[in-house]
């Protein structure tokens, strides 16, 4: 069990800087996970992590101690690859074995390891067969014994789960919370997907083009973004914005904290708009509704109107949020929000 | 600790080291070898009372009327194997393409030949092409055609080499084009059904200019490969009769003990040739073949 | 294809005779050997030819084989073709790796004079090698006519290309094991290119067993010739017309080429396929 920590690090690719001057410390024994758009350097990262593309400046430390020069297989880190990298012409057994032996761990041991290993993720009935005769969830339960029976001291799992099926997804994202819980160990989780960002993290750490956005658990990088990006990455849809029309401001509030109706209400922040699609998932249905400047996505648990229809939409005070032109979220004590919900008001019934 | 990343940057040096050594050792460095043997008359008993001679081989070698002759065999032989083989291989290819099991039969079976060394396939054609008991005549005869001398006569002699090297090789190319044609992907062919455009039209239009690069690419194999004929005529002919046959490898091996100095400027010229084809090739290649 | 369908019977069975005749051209020169091979001097010069000789005469066999030590040439040939092969491989496969896995400064270049090797045919350079190779004093060897053929330039740009298309993440989840380069080399990338590395050895056997122009420039003594010169001089030593002999010999060294074809002609064609397209 190790904490990691970035301090003041680089990386470049020839001249292409992806990550400039990054600081960040991932907690001892936290499943914290790492989520960005495509390309945002959260691979590149975790590559860092495991030394497998070092830092071209800075350093990282892992459990307190530099291992900028310390090679892949000596950090005490496993890592779980997108597609899975199993050696295709050695068996299950020897798979997960591989590490061991390049250990030198005795016989008998590696022998009780792998048995135990394979237990825990239901393989046991499989270690004596070829990669290629396994399916895609059983492939990616090689690839966890082989992380695990290394007893890493930090997981790194790069978008384990983008290979397998919608269900076979969710079943694999359950067990694997479980397994940290059991092991305790830190996890490192990448994903470009906030819903498995969401249901998964203890921490999120939420990045863009290379630098960090925002790091809080989920419930407060739902409820309290700290800037534009944050604020639109994570939800779905995300939440609507607007401009403000002052000081290059911007308004915003998430789809599920609107209210239709077919007449104007008394909220403090009140248009009429027409609906212009209606999606009906079951549970709740998403309207898109258009006022005269506007184009708002709105949630609703209850499934009352039909395309075209003219309705109002309203919003509560404390369900807004105001951003300022550098993208900040304003909090509620700043100075200027009082000014910027009252402008809100001007808006209302155009 | 400090060490590793030294080794980490000089690990990949010292795995090519091998085989870089061997191609420097064993190509590079006798390259430049026989540019120098070319300028000097070699004593092979001492090397230390070779001569320089400045180009005085290269104006030989350009002043002998064997050398022209040997070069104009080699073109000779050079055209009719590539003509030949070309069209032979790139009709067999076509008439072969659709795959079914007796296709791919006949495909292993024109294929043997090149597979089988150069020595086995001239000894057995020479005996198929004896004047007085070679089953070729016998065949020639029973169908009332007059007979040849074929490799013992002057004028047969060539034409003879070449119908041998052009039965060895037409295997390969047919695999090659085969290969090729297989994967032009089959939407093409239905859209150009779809279009009603004649199947003559679909090769000329379609199917060439797809396999334009690997065509171009067999034409240099096969110039390169023919420029440098030996074997078949060191074992069919000894470069006769009366060296109608002697090719430029042909030449430069007969002079490799005597005159080792002449021998390397005429394999310098050779080099010289192989390179300018392969340059041409390479421009034309840029300029004209069509890609996917 | 739409217009197979149409082609009547008689064009159906017309295209089988064809294919069959043109088969025969291909074929029918190694039967003509095989048959000859096991006729009596009279029959070969019999009028019409004999097609299946009276009682196949396998002495043929045993003439061919006493007009010169075959017993060396066809040693000479196997320690040849084999150490080839085997020193090739030891040599390519490091070279392939770094070629394909390492960034390195130069390694275009170096990696253009692999190409450019491939370019240089050994008609152009057999004189300095032979003055080169005397001077170090091993002309009366087997060596002249294994070490040149060390790096074969086919051989590592075939290898690079296979070890190319192998993921990075398996090497680098085998970092991650611990496994050192060889470890990695040894246990991972060969096993897996396999395919690669038997197509590589059979392009290799089939020229190495064939080849007649470099011991034919390289030697100097019977005792380190290999089969190919010991069949091309049978003509010489058996006499012009003695067809039935010189068939003999030359069935002694194309079986084993044609016993490798049968059982790998899958690999020794690909093999070819690729050395031509690649
Ligand atoms: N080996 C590399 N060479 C050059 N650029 C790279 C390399 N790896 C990643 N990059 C670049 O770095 C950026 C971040 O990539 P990556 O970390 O893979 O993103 P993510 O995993 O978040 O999708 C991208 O712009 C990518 O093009
Ligand atoms: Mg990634």
């Amino acid at each position: 069990m190790a904490s990691i920590e970035f301090v003041h690090v680089t990386k470049s690719f020839d001249k292409h800087v992806v990550i400039k001057d990054l600081n960040l410390k991932i907690e001892d024994g936290k499943f914290t996970v790492l989520v960005g758009p495509s390309g945002c350097g959260k691979t590149t990262l975790m590559r860092m992590i495991a030394g497998l593309d070092p830092q071209t400046s800075g350093s990282v430390l892992i459990g307190g101690k530099d291992v900028s020069r310390v090679a892949p297989g000596q950090r005490g880190v496993a890592m779980v690859f997108q597609n899975y990298a199993i050696y295709p012409t050695m068996s299950v057994r020897e798979n997960i074995e591989f590490g061991l032996k390049n250990n030198k761990v005795p016989k008998e041991e590696r022998t009780r390891l792998v048995e135990s290993i394979s237990a825990t993720v239901g393989l046991q009935d499989y270690l004596d067969r070829k990669p290629a005769t396994l399916s895609g969830g059983q492939r990616q339960r090689v690839a966890l014994a082989r992380a695990m029976v290394k007893k890493p001291s930090v997981f790194l799992m790069d978008e384990p789960l983008s290979n397998l099926d919608a269900k076979l997804r969710v079943q694999m994202r359950v067990e694997l919370i479980e397994m940290h819980k059991k092991l305790g160990t830190t996890f490192v989780y990448v994903t470009h997907d906030q819903v498995e960002a969401m249901s998964m993290a203890d921490t999120i750490v939420l990045m863009n083009q290379g630098q960090i956005q925002q790091e809080a658990p989920p419930e407060t990088i739902y409820h309290l973004p700290s800037n534009l990006f944050a604020a639109q990455f994570i939800g779905v849809p995300p939440m609507n914005v607007g401009d403000l029309g002052e000081d290059g401001v911007k308004f915003g509030f998430r789809p599920e904290n609107a209210v239709l109706s077919a007449e104007p209400g008394d909220n403090h922040f009140s248009v009429r708009g027409i609906i212009v699609t209606r999606e009906m998932l079951g549970s709740e249905t998403i309207y898109q509704v258009r006022s005269a400047r506007h184009s708002f996505m709105v949630k609703c648990t209850e499934d009352l109107f039909t395309v075209d229809q003219e309705v109002c939409l309203g919003v509560k005070p404390d369900k807004m949020f105001f951003f300022g032109a550098d993208g900040k979220r304003i909090e509620r004590d700043d100075a200027r929000f009082d000014g910027y919900m009252k402008a809100l008001r001007g808006l209302s019934h155009e | 600790m400090n060490n590793k990343p030294v080794w980490e940057a000089v690990r990949p040096y010292v795995m090519i080291l091998p085989a870089m050594g061997g191609i420097i050792l064993f190509v590079i460095y006798p390259v430049i070898y026989l540019v120098k043997l070319s300028f000097y008359k070699y004593n092979l008993m001492n090397a230390s009372k070779s001569k320089f001679i400045g180009l005085d081989n290269f104006k030989q070698i350009f002043s002998r009327e064997d050398f022209f002759s040997a070069l104009l065999n080699t073109v000779l032989y050079t055209v009719g194997v590539v003509v030949l083989t070309m069209i032979l291989s790139l009709l067999i290819a076509v008439w072969l393409n659709r795959k079914s099991r007796f296709n791919a039969i006949v495909q292993a079976g024109i294929f043997t030949p090149h597979i089988i060394s150069i020595v086995s396939i001239a000894l057995v054609w020479m005996w198929l092409m004896e004047p007085s008991h070679g089953l070729l005549n016998f065949l020639l005869k029973a169908i009332g055609l007059p007979t040849s001398q074929w490799l013992q006569s002057s004028s047969t002699a060539m034409i003879s080499v070449i119908i041998v090297s052009v039965w060895q090789s037409i295997g390969y190319y047919t695999l090659i084009i085969v290969a090729a044609l297989q994967s032009i992907p089959p939407t093409i062919y239905e859209a150009a059904a779809l279009d009603n455009a004649s199947k003559f039209k679909v090769f000329y239009k379609i199917t060439l200019p797809l396999i334009s690069p690997q065509l171009f690419f067999i034409l240099i194999i096969m110039t390169i490969g023919s420029f440098k004929v030996f074997d078949t005529v060191k074992i069919m002919t000894g470069g006769g009769p009366n060296n109608a046959t002697t090719t430029l490898v042909y030449y430069i091996y007969e002079f490799r003990t005597n005159s080792i100095g002449y021998a390397s400027a005429t394999g310098v010229v050779l080099m010289a040739i192989i390179a300018l084809l392969t340059f041409v090739y390479f421009r034309l290649l840029a300029s004209k073949v069509h890609y996917q | 294809m739409r217009y197979i369908s149409e082609l009547r019977p008689v064009e159906r069975t017309l295209g089988f005779v064809l294919k069959a005749v043109v088969l025969a051209v291909f074929v029918f020169p190694f039967l003509w050997m095989v048959s000859t091979s096991l006729q009596t001097f009279q029959e070969t010069l019999a009028f019409p030819p004999t097609w299946i000789p009276a009682a196949p005469q396998w002495i043929n066999f045993a003439e061919a084989m006493s007009a010169g030590p075959f017993l060396t040439y066809a040693r000479n040939s196997v320690t040849v073709t084999l150490s080839v092969i085997a020193l090739q491989l030891i040599v390519m496969i490091p070279a392939a790796y770094a070629f394909a896995k390492y960034k390195f400064a130069g390694k275009k270049a170096l990696f253009a004079m692999v190409l450019l090797a491939f370019m240089i045919p050994g008609q152009v350079t057999f004189i300095p090698v032979y003055l080169m190779l005397a001077d170090w004093g091993i002309i009366d060897t087997l060596l002249p006519q294994i070490i040149p053929f060390m790096s074969s330039a086919f051989g590592i740009f075939l290898l690079r290309q296979y070890f190319m298309q192998i993921p990075q993440e398996i090497i680098e989840s085998a970092r991650l094991d611990n496994a050192s380069e060889f470890a990695i080399i040894r246990k991972i990338m060969i096993p897996m290119s396999m395919p690669a590395l038997a197509t590589i050895a059979l392009f290799s056997f089939v020229s190495h067993w064939n080849d007649y122009f470099w011991p034919l420039v390289m030697t100097d003594s019977a005792g380190v010739r290999p089969l190919t010169m010991g069949i091309a001089v049978l003509r010489e030593t058996e006499g012009i017309s003695n067809w039935h002999i010189i068939m003999a010999g030359n069935v002694v060294l194309v079986v084993p080429i044609l016993l490798v074809y049968a059982i790998a002609s899958k690999h020794i064609v690909k093999a070819f396929v690729y050395s031509g397209i690649k």
